[in-house]
């Protein structure tokens, strides 16, 4: 990587740190939101981006990860780092041992069947006492937004400098086999389960942090909104929006979706999703390989890179 | 053993509806390979046509039900032509997005337009009963559960039997070779799909009679219809009808003998088992 980028890179992450102190309440609470969503898109990419496998039980991973902290902090008194290692237990349990089977299912079979285990997980909490059934549970309350903006611009550091290494790992070009021929890649001797099982950990892994950080910073929480699956369809959305497979790709997703959605719903509040829901429509047509790539080949071809979009993927 | 009784009838009868709202899915996924994500919000507005039908123009929402379709089947038509054929051949997580972005500018117009006050189609005959010895049949609910059928082994019948039905299964096993034989693909898509979103809309009409409708009942509706859709496998239609009766009676024995709470673990439960055990569906060529 040149020198610049790097500088660069540090710059950004510098500006990034500093929100707390020279930006408003507001600013902070969209960061920490804005971050902890960026997390969960680079969670999915490990396993959507990279594997290929259109998990929608990554929602799972989070509400496992803020039951974790709530369940840990509310019944039994523990602190709150002890809450975030059981909920990151309690995730990658969960991806071992349904990963198994459920890994064996390709494309729209995957993605349903972990659907169907993410309406499973929300029923089953809100009949588990300990999980405070379908009231919930109320956390001791912490009003330091600066920490939970520090602690989720940490994670999503970790989580991308995770992803960057996996890009040019054996590790990541074997998950990329499994994505571009599961078949081929078995031939040439990647452990296929293996991988595929350790790449949905991984995504969990980071889940489950974010899940958790999410919890204690909103201090509330109950099935329906731990285990929301709008909320995993947010993170496909915003990995692909922004370039999936990438490093970077999922982070400008996030940003930019989150920014677009913020500032739709304070100037046209009433038809706010109505535009989403356009832009994502529009998106897909006209850049279906993310902003990552348009804005890589938009200075060469200019506007002709949709028309050639629209040709590739038409009838 | 008359409360059992009676909870299968109601399985069975919600079971017919549910069949036909999984159909269009399966169809359109079988033949298109586009998992729809906004099928329940095309349920939703189906549901809608009809009760605007009913309140404003007093046609019964049974005799509204063709026209209803005809509707939904031209949106359906210009949804596929206009927009989903740009994307047809893209990788399944477009596909899956553009429909999701459906599904939202849908519920939010629907939100615009009819507000989201709780709607009910109240025909005359909603209240009254059939009764057969121990057990209580709904009317309303007997001939949603007649018609659900019916439409059901219509599309049976067109798929099997018709022009159409040929080229819509050649297209689904081999879109070159369709093509060579004439097939129009560009049109054909259409026509498929315009087929789903018609089901789906004759689906909201029927799940109008016998539930309350709102702007936001589309997810919940698009998720049973995958389960269904599942459980049955994409290859016939009578495998969903199979598929949405085993459902309908899965949900109501688990209410009846475990609880309300459990009834998604029941139905989703089932899916993942189905989808691991069998994924070409209980009916379905085993994959």
């Amino acid at each position: 990587m040149k020198a610049w980028r790097v500088a660069l890179a540090l710059a950004a992450l510098c500006a990034l740190a500093g929100v707390p102190w020279y930006g408003s309440d507001v600013l902070t609470q969209f960061g920490i939101n804005a971050l902890l969503l960026a997390v969960l898109a680079q969670g999915w990419n490990i396993i959507g981006g990279y594997t290929g496998y259109a998990s929608f039980g990554n929602s799972v991973f989070y509400g496992l990860g803020s039951y974790g902290v709530a369940i840990a902090m509310v019944q039994w008194h523990l602190p709150f780092a002890v809450g975030l290692a059981f909920g990151v237990v309690l995730a990658l349990v969960f991806a071992f041992v349904l990963g198994v089977p459920v890994l064996r299912l390709k494309g729209h079979y995957f993605a349903i069947a972990t659907l169907g285990l993410s309406q499973v997980m929300t029923a089953i909490v809100s009949n588990v006492e300990l999980a405070g059934q379908n009231i919930g549970l109320v956390l001791p309350p912490l009003n330091d937004d600066a920490q939970f903006y520090e602690l989720s611009l940490g994670l999503l550091l970790i989580a991308t400098l995770t992803v960057g290494w996996l890009s040019r790992s054996r590790f990541g070009f074997g998950l990329i086999a499994i994505r571009e021929n599961e078949e081929g890649a078995a031939v040439m001797g990647v452990n296929t389960t293996l991988y595929k099982v350790l790449a949905f950990a991984l995504s969990g892994f980071f889940s489950a942090l974010a899940g958790g950080i999410h919890a204690y910073w909103i201090t509330f929480l109950d099935p329906e909104s731990a285990f929301d699956i709008g909320l995993n369809v947010k993170m496909i959305i915003m990995a692909v929006f922004g370039g999936p497979g990438t490093v970077l790709g999922p982070i400008v997703g996030a940003f930019s979706l989150s920014a677009i959605a913020e500032v739709l719903s304070s100037e046209v509040t009433s038809i706010a999703g109505l535009f989403f829901g356009l832009v994502i429509v529009t998106a897909v047509v006209l850049m279906p390989r993310g902003l990552a790539d348009m804005l890589r080949h938009l200075r060469r071809t200019g506007w002709r890179y949709f028309l050639e979009n629209l040709r590739m993927h038409r009838l | 053993m008359e409360l059992f009784a009676q909870v299968l009838v109601n399985g069975i009868l919600q079971g017919g509806l549910y069949a036909v709202m999984a159909l269009g899915l399966a169809l359109v996924w079988g033949v298109l390979n586009i998992v729809n994500l906004a099928h329940g919000a095309f349920i939703m507005l189906g549901g809608y046509g009809s009760w605007y039908l009913y309140t404003y123009a007093h046609i019964d929402p049974f005799l509204g039900l063709p026209l209803t379709a005809a509707v939904m089947f031209a949106l359906g038509y210009a949804l596929q032509r206009g927009l989903l054929n740009l994307v047809i051949r893209a990788p399944m997580f477009n596909t899956l997005l553009i429909t999701f972005g459906l599904e939202v500018v849908l519920t939010y117009l629907a939100q615009l337009v009819f507000t989201a006050d709780f709607r009910t189609i109240n025909p005359p005959y909603a209240g009254s009963n059939l009764a057969l010895g121990p057990v209580v049949l709904p009317l309303a609910r007997l001939a949603a559960f007649a018609v659900a059928i019916a439409l059901a082994v219509g599309m049976w019948l067109l798929l099997l039997h018709t022009r159409l039905g040929r080229a819509i299964r050649a297209t689904a096993q081999n879109l070159v070779a369709a093509r060579l034989y004439g097939v129009e693909p560009r049109h054909l898509y259409a026509l498929t799909f315009g087929l789903g979103i018609a089901l789906a809309g004759s689906a909201g009409t029927l799940y109008g009679t016998v539930s309350q409708i709102n702007p936001y009942i589309g997810a919940a509706l698009t998720a049973k219809s995958f389960a269904i859709s599942i459980i049955g496998g994409l290859e016939n239609p009578l495998g969903v009808i199979a598929g949405g009766l085993f459902l309908g009676i899965v949900e109501s024995l688990t209410t009846l003998y475990v609880g309300q709470t459990f009834a998604d673990v029941a139905s989703f439960g089932t899916l993942v088992l189905v989808l691991v055990a069998r994924p070409g569906g209980l009916l379905g060529r085993a994959a």
